[in-house]
């Protein structure tokens, strides 16, 4: 019986620990650490921390989620978030979390001098740094090239249980459709994602990266995902047969829909200096060489050359909705996603 | 006795109750309210929309399900009491282990067992022609076969006590009235154990229902899922506060009407001249059919997957998966896990002690109220803790707390359990004793009644670990930075498809799952049995 006195006096004992836990790693670590809170894909960001960690000696310490989870993370945390860092994979998200006073205002020259105007915050409040363009992936043995013009095709009743397409919830998408709203207005949008909605039926994806598999076993001819899965899925498995195909290149198209990752450094971050490091070794060109690369994104930085695999980022036009625009334009697209019922 | 000063003065204890019982319906009460409040456009919208879709997909899957568990637990059950063959003891015992598998589990190893290329589709394809193809484990029938594969103990579990507690001299009237055996099966035995299968398939209709796990990893859309996907999509969560008031709504019908036909089942223990039926002798070709079939379910729900998280787990292994970070995943899974558990002991504790020392209405009410957290599915405890935190504490927004006060309230109602039965064996007279020696209420406390319910205590722990453990949903909506768990990795790894990556952590939730699991059955084994016997 004194054994089981022991047992809930220990256990009070850490509950009380419990909750000091927090504090606690944070005074240990002290000054050299650095919270990212990542919307991507784990994979793809963790190797990028590690060489900063190794070369800076700043512990990382990472929570990777989704990019909207974290942003309502990020606002209900507010002052007392232990983020410092934001990155994620959406434009959108990141001015939406600049419009919500949750990012800080940068004030960095290196930043300036390597990320072009158009793929940063007004204020420099989020940065971004890479490209990926929402295109076309489909199986080489079921479809040819030309029969796919623009994004909007696939909307076509020919299309039905051939296509993938991801979930309402990916920003991908969201990102997607507001672009394609823009560009073509309300009503052409709605048809086009009732037909996708036809078409998908129960293929619908929570990840790229199963969306390009399933394209690739032939269980759908074709996919909509972020051009770097399916270079990641053919670097995996050189034989797949799968190709990418940059839509709405014709005379007078849209133009392939753009976004970009991005960072930006929280407002209430108490490590701006060590945040400050990152930023400036992610835009250096080495750092966008290695970001880039590493998931077959096409660098900002004008001077830093995009994996020799993917489509030469100067024989195609993306479309021109400004980055900043996409924040605004989600509210509206995200109601007309659900009208249609999208999954 | 003075009752009368007791009501006047409530005892701390009574308030610790009250305190307590209070914060465990609040979070469920707020998003009633939440969803209750919201825009009229948000409901009209979620109306047109999703919600027909949601309720289809998950009651049509909750019943698909149930069907295939009745015919496989029921019929497992029957072969286990009713015949004799060769290693039945280990069958018994082995065909409850797919408890032990968490459904994450299950659905990712289906994914790629039965999955476009998988080792079966191969098979398949090598017999039938090149073109064959296999049922989809994305659809719903595949997303039906492996909910039941998970689920079906549930049913043979009930069944096969019903079966064992059932008096066999009911069939035999039957039977010399001249009623075929097969006659005698459907008019007699099964209506006599009805209850006993209406209450394992609501047991299993709840846990489909409020399932996050398969259905995220196969991407069928069930209302649990769309909880999740409307909290991780939007920036504004009433539309998850609706879905989960419905959500909430459903699984408490359901647990009504488990209870019920729990009670039911009371009235068909009979007494008197009781005798239990004796197990048949089949000739060879019954002994290797029910052996065949006895190891088809087993294998296809636990031997087969298991083997695959071997496999995979050595190939992981190989590749250096056994690093410092996967242990530092372990501790973070045990860390919370039982500071959950031990905390939900706490908590429990004092309105298990009230309700079983001084049954009064308020403290009745306030046990009731402890068991709230059963009708919500994770992603619906997640959510419900994290808009209460938002609005009125969000300085402790990302904190450990908040994931545990999200664990208490969706695992208590499993420690609950547990106690209240230790607290009820106790008989107030040793208590009394105790006092009439002159110990002082905290000292007949201390030194008579803990160490008494001590077992059932631990029990209630280990239980919860578990629980914590495998727990998926909320763990994904609300863990601190740098507090990934086990179970987190294998959703991680699984849906991305890196398998292989995925099976060290699997494979360790479900070696720790056997043996508590192996002891919750036993407690429920024994306890038949001698039943059986008097």
């Amino acid at each position: 019986m004194a054994s089981f006195r022991r047992v809930l006096l220990a256990l009070t004992f850490i509950l009380g620990i419990g909750g000091l836990s927090q504090d606690m790693t944070s005074s240990v670590f002290g000054a050299d650490k650095l919270v990212v809170y990542s919307g991507r894909a784990e994979r793809l960001i963790k190797p990028v921390l590690d060489e900063f960690q190794s070369k800076s000696g700043i512990q990382i310490e990472l929570l990777s989620s989704g990019t909207t989870e974290l942003v309502n993370r990020l606002q209900a945390e507010g002052d007392h978030t232990p983020a410092d860092v934001f990155l994620t994979n959406d434009a959108g998200s990141l001015e939406h979390a600049r419009e919500l006073k949750l990012l800080r205002p940068m004030n960095m020259r290196e930043v300036e001098r390597a990320i072009p105007a158009q793929f940063r915050a007004s204020d420099n409040s989020w940065i971004g740094l890479s490209g990926r363009f929402w295109i076309v992936v489909y199986n080489t043995h079921l479809v040819k090239p030309d029969q796919i013009k623009s994004l909007l095709d696939l909307a076509q009743p020919q299309w039905k249980d051939k296509i993938a397409i991801p979930n309402s919830g990916s920003e991908y998408l969201q990102a997607g459709v507001s672009v394609i709203k823009a560009t073509f207005g309300e009503d052409r949008t709605k048809q086009f994602l009732q037909g996708l909605k036809t078409n998908a039926g129960s293929q619908v994806y929570q990840k790229s990266s199963q969306i390009v598999e399933a394209v690739a076993k032939g269980q759908v001819a074709v996919g909509i995902v972020n051009h770097y899965y399916i270079y990641r899925h053919l670097a995996a498995q050189p034989s797949a047969p799968i190709a990418a195909l940059m839509p709405d290149q014709q005379e007078g198209g849209m133009g392939a829909i753009m976004n970009v990752s991005g960072i930006g450094v929280t407002r209430a971050s108490k490590h701006v200096d060590n945040a400050k490091l990152l930023l400036e070794f992610l835009v250096a060109q080495a750092g966008q060489k290695l970001f880039a690369d590493l998931d077959k994104e096409y660098p900002l930085h004008p001077d830093v050359k995009a994996d020799p695999a993917l489509v030469d980022r100067h024989a195609f036009r993306a479309a021109l909705v400004p980055l900043a625009r996409l924040a605004e334009l989600r509210e509206p697209t995200l109601t007309l996603i659900e009208q249609v019922g999208l999954r | 006795m003075n009752t009368a000063t007791r009501f006047n003065a409530p005892s701390p204890l009574q308030w610790v109750s009250l305190v307590t019982a209070a914060a465990l319906v609040l979070p469920t009460g707020y998003i009633m309210y939440l969803a209750l409040t919201a825009a009229p456009a948000v409901w009209n919208r979620l109306w047109s929309t999703r919600i027909p879709e949601l309720l289809w997909n998950t009651l049509s899957l909750a019943t698909s399900v149930a069907l295939t568990t009745l015919v496989l637990g029921v019929s497992l059950a029957w072969i286990m009491v009713r015949y004799e063959f060769p290693g039945r003891r280990l069958w018994e015992w082995a065909v409850v282990l797919p408890l032990a598998m968490p459904t994450y589990v299950l659905a990712y190893v289906y994914a790629h067992l039965l999955g476009m290329g998988g080792p079966t589709e191969q098979w398949w394809q090598a017999i039938m022609g090149s073109e064959a193809k296999l049922v989809s484990p994305h659809s719903f029938p595949g997303v039906t076969l492996i909910m039941a594969l998970d689920t079906f103990p549930f049913v043979y579990l009930l069944a096969r006590s019903a079966l064992l507690n059932l008096n066999v001299s009911f069939e035999e009237v039957a039977r010399a009235c001249g009623v075929p055996p097969w006659s005698t099966l459907w008019r007699v035995t099964l209506p006599l154990i009805r209850p006993a299968i209406a209450a394992g398939l609501a047991l299993v209709i709840l846990y489909v229902v409020s399932d996050f796990g398969a259905v995220s990893l196969l991407r069928y859309q069930t209302l649990t899922y769309a909880v999740y996907q409307q909290m991780t999509g939007r920036y504004d969560q009433s539309a998850a506060s609706i879905l989960s008031l419905l959500l909430v709504v459903m699984a408490i019908i359901f647990l009504v009407t488990e209870r019920w036909f729990r009670r039911r089942s009371r009235f068909y223990q009979t007494s008197g001249r009781f005798r239990t039926s004796t197990r048949r002798h089949e000739g060879i070709l019954g002994t290797i059919l029910i052996t065949a079939y006895v190891l088809l379910v087993f294998g296809a729900s636990f031997g087969i997957p298991a083997v695959m998280l071997v496999q995979w787990s050595i190939a992981a292994v190989a590749q250096g998966a056994l690093d410092a970070r996967f242990f530092g995943f372990i501790w973070n899974s045990s860390f919370l896990s039982a500071l959950a558990a031990g905390g939900a002991v706490l908590i429990g504790l004092p309105l298990a002690y009230l309700a079983s020392r001084r049954p009064s209405r308020l403290n009745l009410a306030c046990l009731q109220a402890a068991y709230a957290g059963y009708a919500l599915p994770g992603p619906v405890a997640a959510l419900a803790v994290l808009v209460l935190f938002t609005h009125f504490v969000p300085a402790l927004y990302g904190s450990v707390i908040l994931l545990l006060v999200a664990y208490i309230l969706h695992f208590i109602p499993v420690g609950l359990q547990s106690m209240e039965p230790a607290l009820q064996q106790v008989t107030p007279n040793v208590e009394e004793v105790a006092r009439t020696l002159g110990c002082t209420t905290r000292e007949t406390l201390r030194r008579v009644t803990l160490p008494l319910i001590q077992s059932g205590c631990i029990t209630a722990w280990v239980l919860m670990f578990l629980q914590t453990m495998k727990e998926l949903p909320a763990t994904l909506l609300l863990r601190p930075v740098g507090f990934d768990t086990l179970a987190i990795r294998v959703w991680q790894e699984a849906s991305e498809e890196y398998y292989q990556l995925a099976a060290p952590s699997a494979l360790l939730i479900v070696l720790l799952s056997v043996p508590a699991l192996l002891l919750l059955v036993a407690k429920d084994w024994r306890g038949r049995d001698r039943g059986v016997i008097t």
